[in-house]
């Protein structure tokens, strides 16, 4: 790598310790000061007023908020997330176990909405305002307009139910014991519904994104040059157009990580897929501090780590862009 | 969509995507015996649960989903059959003596834990001594301040002695208010953090295999099991979060069994050939459960029988069972769950539906009607002249269906209710820690004994920042009084006469509105038959392929 960039890279992985921790104090607090308790979640409810005492004392909650804090920071300095309270163990086992379920999912769910939506803006750049630019405009529209929750049971509905093309839910079949290829074939089944899901509002971004950046480009002059030299409509789009079109569409893509990662969470509720997005919701849900902390101090590490990979791509697009 | 940089601009977008929009009122025949359920034959049953527990422990939480998971692993020293009544479980036999105040419980001989030890006494008081009386919520509360000792004379006995008369322990003694733990996995550990607590060790009818966080838990059958093996070789539970999703995945063959079916997909299960459902009193979360409207009692206008009577008779119950329950479960007619039928009492004067005693009644107590909608204070003790009659109303999300009907009731006769839904640990620490609310409303399951489950409703000592406790703020001596006899009556016509006066005192009172009764709707393929409604569910289940 070049001198300029390793410097720029090291600059901004420097600049991850401040940002992430200032995350997780803004979210600790934010976990503390706002209403509910732990231990009602853990222990159950109809319990004496004693019992609860006795679990907060047990869990630590019954000390004061900055002795908290002080515990957490010192835990955390030592590369320990601490305990789960519902788990019972240690909150970076019980992460570190959703990882690879959400990254397939946002992965392919990435992978497919690149794949669909860079075509499906070039065609309706080759024409602006003809029918195929207003059919995508249309498609966009509607695909960024309607909530993933609504596709995805229109989609069980209709794909899984009705024509019983996927399963409707989880990342494996039920007491499968499947290994190797047929667990792989297992996995991409369950994983197909779920991804088009999530990959549907990223589509419909990048469709416009694609759209607009290559009608920017198509009325330029190496692009006429091009044409003028005998190189088809075509040839001149992909070999041209698009590789400049691509930097508009890299910066909005590494900053839609972040969207992906929330879209992820209610397609994990819908279709009982076992990722993080789940493990979020479940752990708001009862309080589970030490995970929810885990999990911000992950998705945040991501989304920060997403931007920094979109610019350096950036940089390797366009040689004019220096990185300093 | 192979290779878009080259074609696929020039072609439109691809099927697969358009297929999304395009399908739906489509005229393709379902084929119920289709992929899914590949694999599964008829030693499996997948049933479908609505969370992740975390662990598998059900002597340390009361936690319901805990509990669902964990219940087919262990047992208790009794089971309770369908009318409550306690059978033989890991005890054959038991003694009461001391007009109550002592329970001498003979255990079976032969039983063994999943790993193969012998199960004993010992097992029994560590359980009580170590887990059930520190760490189970309702065991700790209920049964703690009463219970002197535990002792294990021998081997296969174990008796407990209680301060005076105890009444309800029998029916605190299942596997959901006393599972049985083994001594030997727990002894000397932090049984929040021991190991067994995700790879479990119990006596019950099905054994651990395996834990899949967030996806699902296995088990097989115990072939050494002391009732005799159970059918199904295997039983996983398939964790799907969505109500929707689960509903799906039953009509799709990937699951077996649902705990609950949500109302609007009740009709449309019914109809299905393939597809059973069977009512039940009995949940995951407890059992024979009232819905209940509560009124803080620390609020000046609240303190006015008179309002709360009216508000009573401003409540029109069926209405609450066919449009907030889609017809699942029942109005209620007594502060006791018609559940346990011994202690329910029929034929109480509750105030009927009936908004022009509603609209006299508030007349009376100072609240007029002048023109508005909603009535004004004119000279109401404690509340300004010409306060507008408005109640803010708490709830937890999933109850505010309840609060719209209610606010469309109480309009008529002149209250406007202000809805404020909070998320359930929200609610409670705002209901019951701050009491920080006019009226509330709150799932009250009475369970198995009123002593569980509805004592706490009115006991003046249940005035606590503890959630689902005494949520009005209600003190009555003659109220403890009565539930203190109850509790240490022995004689069931003696306690059956005492809880029909408590009943008979609390609808005098009126410190509540009890709205309905709520039951769970059950639903599995007709591929399996033989369920049991409660803790072992599957361990009597047979499947055909």
């Amino acid at each position: 790598m070049h001198a300029v960039n390793a410097r720029f890279v090291g600059w901004r992985l420097l600049q991850l310790v401040p940002t992430t921790a200032s995350i997780l104090l803004v979210a600790f607090l934010l976990i503390h000061l706002a209403p509910g308790d732990a231990v009602l979640a853990v222990a159950g409810e109809h319990g004496d007023a004693a019992y609860y005492d006795f679990m907060r004392h047990r869990f630590g909650l019954d000390q004061s908020l900055p002795r908290q804090l002080v515990t957490y920071v010192s835990q955390v300095a030592q590369g320990n997330l601490g305990y789960s309270y519902v788990y019972g163990r240690s909150t970076f086992g019980v992460i570190v176990e959703r990882v690879p379920a959400t990254l397939l999912l946002t992965g392919t769910a990435f992978l497919i909405s690149l794949l669909v939506a860079l075509p499906l803006g070039a065609v309706a750049a080759t024409r602006p305002h003809g029918i195929r630019d207003v059919g995508v405009s249309a498609l966009s529209l509607a695909l960024y307009s309607t909530p993933a929750f609504w596709v995805g049971q229109l989609a069980i509905l209709a794909l899984s139910l009705r024509l019983g093309l996927f399963p409707v839910q989880g990342m494996t079949s039920a007491g499968s014991s499947a290994t190797g290829w047929s667990h792989a074939w297992d996995v991409a089944r369950h994983l197909a519904l779920p991804a088009i899901v999530l990959a549907a509002q990223e589509i419909a971004v990048l469709a416009r994104v694609t759209r607009s950046a290559l009608l920017d480009e198509l009325p330029r002059d190496h692009i006429r040059t091009a044409l003028a030299k005998g190189l088809s409509a075509r040839r001149a789009l992909v070999r041209h157009a698009f590789p400049r079109a691509l930097l508009p569409i890299v910066s909005i893509a590494g900053a839609r990580v972040g969207h992906l990662i929330a879209g992820a969470a209610i397609v994990e509720i819908l279709f009982g897929w076992p990722g993080m997005g789940r493990l979020l919701l479940a752990s708001l849900q009862s309080r589970d501090t030490p995970i929810l902390l885990g999990l911000f101090l992950v998705v945040s590490l991501t989304v920060v780590l997403a931007n920094l990979l979109s610019d350096l791509l950036h940089a390797a697009l366009d040689p004019r862009i220096r990185l300093r | 969509m192979g290779r878009p940089g080259r074609r696929g601009w020039k072609r439109g977008p691809s099927g697969a995507l358009l297929l999304l929009w395009a399908v739906g009122a489509g005229g393709c025949a379902r084929d119920p015996s289709r992929g899914a359920r590949a694999g599964r034959d008829s030693t499996t049953l997948v049933a479908a649960i609505a969370s992740d527990p975390g662990q598998l422990n059900p002597a340390i939480t009361t936690n319901g989903s805990v509990h669902t998971a964990a219940e087919l692993l262990y047992d208790g020293l009794v089971a309770l059959d369908d009318s409550l009544r306690p059978t033989p479980a890991l005890a054959v036999r038991w003694e009461v003596e001391r007009d109550g105040a002592r329970y001498r419980m003979h255990l079976r001989r032969g039983v063994r834990w999943h790993d193969g030890r012998p199960f004993t006494a010992g097992d029994v008081t560590f359980t009580f001594q170590q887990l059930l009386l520190r760490f189970h919520a309702r065991t700790r509360a209920s049964m703690a301040p009463a219970l002197t000792t535990v002792e294990a004379p021998d081997d296969s006995t174990v008796v407990f002695t209680f301060r005076r008369p105890y009444a309800p322990f029998l029916q605190q003694l299942d596997v959901s208010e006393a599972p049985i733990l083994p001594r030997h996995i727990y002894a000397g550990s932090d049984p929040l953090r021991n190991p067994a607590n995700v790879a479990p060790v119990g006596t019950g009818p099905y054994r651990f295999a395996s834990y899949t966080p967030q996806s699902e838990i296995r088990y097989t059958a115990n072939r050494d099991y002391f009732r005799g093996p159970p059918a199904l070789a295997t039983v996983v539970l398939r964790i799907i979060p969505d109500a929707d999703t689960q509903v799906a995945a039953l009509e799709a063959g990937e699951t077996d069994w649902l705990y609950s079916v949500p109302g609007p997909a009740r009709q449309r299960l019914s109809a299905d050939p393939r597809i059973r459902l069977v009512r039940s009193a009995v949940s995951p979360g407890g059992s024979n459960c009232i819905t209940t409207l509560g009124f803080n009692l620390d609020r000046a206008w609240a303190r006015d029988l008179r309002v709360r009577r009216a508000i009573a008779h401003a409540v029109n119950r069926p209405q609450f069972v066919e449009r907030v329950l889609f017809g699942e479960g029942r109005a209620a007619d007594a502060p006791i769950s018609s559940g346990i039928a011994f202690a329910h009492a029929s034929g109480l004067p509750i105030p009927a539906f009936d908004t022009a005693a509603a609209a006299r009644l508030l007349d009376d107590a100072g609240w007029r009607r002048r023109g508005g909608e909603v009535r004004v204070a004119r000279g109401v003790a404690g509340v300004a002249d010409g306060t507008a009659f408005t109640i803010g109303f708490k709830g937890m999300p999933g109850q505010m269906t309840y609060g719209d009907l209610l606010r469309a009731q109480l309009r008529v006769v002149g209250i406007d209710l202000r809805l404020e839904p909070l998320e359930p640990t929200v609610f409670a620490t705002s209901v019951f820690t701050a009491r920080d609310f006019d009226a509330a409303i709150g799932a009250y399951c009475n369970g198995t004994d009123p002593e569980i489950g509805v004592r706490r409703m009115y006991a003046s000592s249940s005035i606590a920042p503890v959630a689902f406790s005494n949520m009005a703020g209600y003190r009555n001596p003659a109220m403890d009084a009565l539930f203190d006899q109850a509790g240490s009556a022995i004689d069931r016509e003696e306690r059956r006469r005492l809880y029909r006066e408590i009943q008979e005192l609390a609808v005098r009172d009126q410190p509540y509105v009890w709205l309905v009764e709520t039951t769970g709707t059950r639903a599995y393929t007709t591929r399996c038959r033989g369920f049991a409604t409660v803790s072992h569910f599957a361990a009597t289940a047979v499947c055909t392929r």
